[in-house]
């Protein structure tokens, strides 16, 4: 609802700045891309690959439903809305008619009116309504009940009604918390706090289950994997307790551009969807531009740093007073950037200040205050890791520029669409980083702009994740003997959990003949433990548990974090970790305490771990028949660093190492892997060195490719190589215990997963390879590159020859 | 196509059955429900509209620690008019019933079960227990029932802790039933607070685990257990009933929640009694504080005074050890004789203050503060008003006491002045 939707742009000031804001932003433009920008050529060796043009969109109205509450329709009138976007229209009316519908528009497309109409019409309507609204994160709860609480009040004003909105989540104080049960219509809480703090304590929230209409979902893309997985699991059960008060609530979900909104919101809440695509919003006329940072040496392959790329475009900007977003990748980047960029245009301490670095970490009134400043334009610069890409309000930009790709194609356009205004022009920019899959998009900039976005995949039965959840819902309300809940037989599961004394199954007929009457003939499986299970259960995988990195030179400062899986690779005793060329040494690893104290020290070589892994095969669920390249299964995967070696600077000799013992890791998982058979392998013209060399290589290369095809996060999927009987095995295995259904898509993607690498390692610019395609050349050897290249050609060829198509993905 | 490898792949992530403590009941017959309830007669009691209660009297002859079962029904007798003092000023009056729940966990939610709810109340000298027990899950909603009729006829609920667990955890047995939980419609004394100020060893500071009602039960009552099962194997045990339908190892639960009860009362007797006879009765110093801080909160000034004055008297610190209960009680006297306009005992009390080794400074500072304005406004002496005002503004830290510190002394300085004799005498 952010913006008034009448077009109020008519004062001849607002004309003469938007033009001189044109300006503004095609002169930074051709400073970056001289010559004409329109419909110009991909150029994937020059330094901007790309420049596309998106054309501006007039708005496009529909008038309000007739059964829309005019007590709403009149407060909406007079905040300035006089009339729907289309998408909004066709989304109130799925709501109104009680069809469950998923809205996909841009950022700024007046969004949230579709789901705020139909919750506040429910409650004028009836105030006994309730409606339950779940954000990915607090201060996206915090942002929305800003806006809704604008809008009651405006209501109020109007026509008397007082509509209760609160957020309830971890940070609602305990003693306000009978008094938000008992007031709260709309309820505006995270799938965590459903999950540990709402659902437990159901018989508390009875008011809200009765009479629950509708459950939003906003930002539902941010529902994938492990966290989507979780989440699907969290609406079975608040459904099961919907049922058990007697409501039946519509879901009224928005996502950002995905492949696949539809299918991913029937997935997570089990019901049939509506699709709402079409956006009837205005949108001015939009550059996108790709940069490639320069090679500055050859040989390595090593360009530019992108961050120093990052600042100079981003200064092309702010030196025309344009206001700008700047995405970075990591926190640490983040104030990188924050800093450059304000040494070049902050001249006067204590002046406001004009560029700011925006994070998570920063306190809520910091964030206020910045958010504030970038609405009212006192803030020109704003430098975010993804805490922004998210919907919190901070008005239209002139330009988004990303410092790395964001890591999948919804996320870009999401990133992008931060910059946009209705009337004038704005511009994107994304700044590859040396990293392979940064590589890839900026040199095939159609991937990008032709293809289809990214699909979100979950695995909700994943038994490790489902059984997790049948102890909470099993805790919540005893399950019947008749009782459903996700894919696998339920019943089979309590009866496990008896075993250990997790549930007990009662029957109607026991002795003493004192049953009540009309009790469930079969009886029911209660709660017999005196845990509360959901304390166990964390929504978010375990990519969240960083390693920080802490500086002991002088005073401990923190200087970096790590993810949790390459911690003990990159932060074991004695390694070598480096900051922006600044050489530190690990003083003592605790893994317990998630920390790594570091030296500054001065020495020529840095270190590499070596990871022992070993992925076993422990079922094939289905193997792509008759060249049998491809299969998808059951493993078992271990890991552990098990030494280091250390490696001199420039030329890469092997100058010590050093024995480690770290925790190992183990799990069941799912994987996909690649066979390369032994008589491939064999045919090769290389010795057995390189040609092991080339498939390393290969190996590096396609987990980036993989990551790109599955919309993940560079840890969702492990990588391992085994030999087994002279045939080669590469295997992606996902990266969480059970598997989180990426190894079957990949399976299915086989074909596209060979071809892309193909693209990425045949178009990379190096000689012998770099690390934007089969690794750096001291890690894979001089022939990886060509050896990789010749493996994949030979593979399609086998494929050709013994006649695959699509139906040779079978099961076995 | 994976369900005949579902139960292993479950196996491994639920764990087998081998190695628990768990007895495997049996559960793979599709209408097995366990075995079924055996030797409820062993808990020597009675099904009640479905609900099995146990129902025990103990004479008033029988011995609970000191005292004699009706001597603790007398006293709660004759102190019932001063229970509002206790219970926060709402007005508890007879007849008591006291109430304590056995649970499935501490965490409470929905999967907390009160598979025990147990009531006292002193009945003709004697003491009545009479427990609801949860002997299947499905008749939980009569069990409320009953616990509800029961609970109906009390003038005061009476508990140990029983406002932060058990109520709200009984409540939410009654929410989940959709029944309407009466508690909250009845005076609720939670005898954990005033124990704690009565006798926990450091005052409100100590955390309840040497406040529990087993500590106080040896500490004030003078009671001992024998045979008692520890609170936290009391859900394990009831899982065990719940699994083997063998109902004998719930005799010692259901005898530890009449004891817990019995010592709930025997407290709150004995809180009753010191409210009732005043300080003399105290068996410590702490006590007569507690007492002090109790009568105060009620607006029995001149009780409170007194309290305070035998508190004082009587607290006995070990040499060189910092007495805090006199500290407490000197500072608290000195506020309840400066509302009484005794502004010269007030000062007393202060300037006695200053002298106990080790006073913490916050107090010593507002002993300062005091002196300072009575010597500056009461007794005139604006040289003694000017040390105590030094001293506040060297002892704190606080900034806006400071602040008022030393526009005190700025205003002592120029009343100094004026009044030349003085000055000159100072100098």
């Amino acid at each position: 609802m952010g913006e008034p939707q009448t077009d109020l742009v008519t004062a001849s000031t607002a004309v003469a700045a938007r033009s001189k804001r044109d300006g503004a932003l095609d002169a930074a433009l051709d400073r970056l891309a001289p010559g004409p920008a329109l419909e110009r050529q991909d150029t994937p060796d020059l330094h901007v690959t790309a420049v596309r043009r998106l054309p501006a969109t007039p708005a496009q109205y529909a008038p309000f439903p007739p059964e829309l509450d005019d007590r709403l329709t009149r407060t909406l009138h007079t905040r300035g809305i006089a009339q729907l976007y289309t998408h909004q229209a066709q989304a109130i009316d799925h709501a109104l008619a009680r069809r469950n519908v998923v809205v996909v528009t841009p950022t700024a497309s007046g969004k949230t009116l579709c789901y705020n109409a139909p919750a506040l019409h429910a409650i004028l309507q009836d105030p006994a309504s309730r409606a339950l609204y779940l954000f990915p994160t607090k201060a996206l709860a915090q942002d929305q009940l800003a806006e809704l609480q604008t809008m009651c009040e405006a209501i109020a004003a109007g026509t008397g009604e007082q509509i209760g909105v609160f957020t309830y989540d971890g940070d609602t104080p305990q003693d306000a918390r009978r008094t938000i049960r008992a007031r709260a219509q709309l309820v505006l809480s995270n799938p965590d706090m459903v999950h540990s703090g709402i659902l437990p304590h159901h018989p508390r929230w009875a008011k809200l289950f009765e009479n629950l209409r509708y459950v939003i979902i906003d930002e539902l893309h941010a529902y994938r994997g492990v966290f989507g997985s979780h989440l699907c699991n969290v609406l079975r059960r608040l459904q099961r307790i919907c049922r058990h008060y007697g409501s039946d609530p519509v879901f009224l979900c928005s996502s950002a551009t995905i492949a696949n909104p539809k299918e991913l919101a029937e997935r997570l809440t089990g019901k049939p969807f509506e699709i709402v695509e079409h956006s009837g919003a205005p949108r001015g006329e939009k550059f996108f531009v790709f940069v490639n940072p320069p090679v500055v040496n050859h040989q390595l392959g090593i360009r530019r740093s992108y961050l120093s790329e990052t600042r100079r475009v981003a200064s092309e900007f702010l030196k025309r007073n344009l206001q700008l977003i700047v995405f970075a990748q990591s926190r640490l980047s983040t104030e990188i950037l924050t800093t450059y960029l304000k040494d070049d245009f902050e001249d006067v301490p204590g002046a406001v200040e004009r560029i700011r670095g925006y994070r998570g970490g920063y306190l809520p009134n910091r964030r206020r205050e910045i958010e504030k400043g970038l609405r009212e334009g006192a803030v020109r610069a704003v430098i975010s890791t993804n805490a922004l890409e998210l919907g919190i309000d901070i008005g239209a930009l002139d330009v988004s520029v990303m410092a790395g790709y964001p890591g999948t194609i919804a996320a870009t356009w999401q990133r992008a669409g931060r910059a946009g205004r209705r009337a004038s022009r704005s511009a994107a920019v994304m700044v590859a980083s040396s990293a392979p899959l940064d590589q890839f998009v900026v040199r095939n900039p159609s991937y990008f702009f032709d293809a289809s976005p990214e699909r979100a995949l979950i695995d909700p039965d994943n038994l490790h994740i489902l059984v997790d959840h049948i102890k909470c819902a099993a805790f919540e309300l005893p399950f019947t003997a008749t009782e459903s809940f996700g894919a696998h037989d339920v019943q089979e599961i309590l009866a496990l959990l008896a075993e250990q004394g997790l549930v007990h199954r009662t029957a109607a007929s026991a002795a003493g003949g004192h049953g009540a009457p009309g009790e469930s003939e079969h009886g029911t499986w209660t709660w017999t433990n005196e845990s509360y299970p959901a304390d166990a259960v964390s929504l978010r995988s375990v990519s969240s548990d960083n390693f920080v990195i802490v500086d002991t030179t002088r005073e401990p400062r923190v200087i970096g974090e790590t993810d949790f899986t390459s911690g003990p690779a990159t932060l074991h005793a004695k390694a070598i970790y480096i900051v922006e060329g600044k050489l530190f040494q690990v003083e003592k690893f605790d893994f317990e305490g998630r920390k790594a104290f570091v030296r500054e020290i001065d020495c020529d070589y840095y270190t590499d771990a070596i990871t022992y892994d070993r992925v076993t095969i422990i079922d094939t669920f289905a193997e792509r028949t008759p060249d049998r390249v491809c299969s998808h299964g059951e493993v078992h995967a271990v890991s552990r660093v098990v030494g280091f070696k250390k490696i001199k600077f420039y030329t890469n000799e092997n100058v010590g190492s050093g024995e480690l013992d770290l925790p190992e890791q183990q799990m069941h998982t799912t994987a996909y892997w690649l066979t390369i058979p032994a008589a491939v392998m064999g045919a090769l013209p290389y010795a057995a060195d390189d040609r092991r060399d080339g498939v390393v290589g290969l190996s590096f290369a396609m987990q980036q490719v993989a990551q790109l095809l599955l919309m993940c996060d560079r840890h969702d999927v492990g990588i391992s190589l085994d030999a087994i009987d002279g045939d080669e095995k590469i295997f992606l295995y996902d990266n969480y215990p059970g598997g989180i259904g990426f190894s079957e898509p990949l399976f299915r993607m086989h074909d596209e997963l060979v071809a892309r690498t193909r693209d990425l390692i045949a178009a990379c610019p190096c000689e012998n390879g770099c690390p934007g395609c089969v690794g750096p050349v001291g890690d894979t050897g001089p022939l990886a590159k060509a050896a990789a290249l010749r493996i994949l050609d030979m593979l399609v060829q086998l494929s050709i020859a013994s006649g695959v198509d699509a139906s040779g993905l079978s099961a076995v | 196509m994976m369900e005949p490898r579902l139960s292993e792949r479950l196996r491994g992530i639920i764990g087998s059955p081998a190695g628990t403590t768990v007895p495997a009941p049996a559960v793979n017959d599709a209408h097995a429900a366990g075995p079924g309830i055996h030797d409820l007669a062993a808990l020597g009691g009675e099904w009640r509209d479905n609900c099995f209660v146990v129902e025990r009297r103990k004479s008033a002859a029988a011995v609970h620690g000191r005292e004699a079962v009706g001597v603790l029904a007398d006293r709660l007798q004759q102190a019932s008019a001063d229970a509002p003092m206790l219970a926060g000023g709402t007005p508890a009056i007879p007849p008591f019933v006291f109430f304590d729940l056995e649970t499935t966990g501490l965490s409470g939610g929905a999967g907390t079960y009160a598979f025990l709810v147990g009531c006292g109340w002193f009945d003709d000298g004697s003491f009545v227990t009479r427990q609801f027990l949860l002997t299947r899950f499905s008749d939980e909603r009569a069990l409320l029932s009953a616990v509800r009729s029961e609970l109906a006829r009390a003038g005061a609920l009476v508990s140990f802790n029983g406002k932060s667990f058990d109520a709200p955890l009984l409540e939410t047995r009654y929410l989940f039933h959709r029944l309407e939980w009466i508690g909250a419609c009845l005076p609720h004394v939670d005898v954990l607070h005033p124990a704690r100020r009565f006798w926990s060893p450091q005052g409100s500071t100590s955390a309840a685990g040497s406040c529990s009602l087993g500590a106080l039960e040896q500490q004030v009552l003078a009671a001992r257990r024998s045979g008692d099962i520890p609170g936290f194997e009391i859900p394990e045990r009831y899982f065990r009933f719940v699994r083997s339908g063998d109902a004998r190892p719930l005799a010692a639960v259901l005898e530890h929640n009449r004891l817990d009860l019995l010592s709930l009362a025997g407290l709150t007797a004995r809180l009753l009694e010191l409210v009732r006879s005043g300080p003399a009765s105290a068996r410590s110093a702490r006590e007569a504080l507690a007492l002090g801080h109790v009568y105060t909160r009620s607006g029995f000034d001149t009780r409170a005074r007194d309290a305070y004055a035998h508190a004082i008297a009587a607290s006995r610190a070990p040499i060189g050890a910092f007495d805090a209960v006199k500290v407490d009680g000197l500072r608290a006297l000195a506020l309840a004789l400066r509302r009484a306009r005794q502004y010269e005992e007030a000062a007393n009390c202060w300037q006695q203050l200053l002298e106990v080794r080790g006073c913490p400074p916050h107090i010593a500072r507002e002993a300062t503060d005091a002196l300072a304005i009575h010597h500056e406004h009461r007794k005139r002496d604006l040289a003694a008003a000017k040390l105590f005002a030094l001293r506040s503004l060297e002892t704190g830290t606080d900034p806006a006491r400071s602040d008022a510190a030393r526009h005190r002394l700025a205003r002592l300085d120029r009343k100094i002045a004026l009044s030349a004799p003085l000055s000159s005498f100072l100098s």
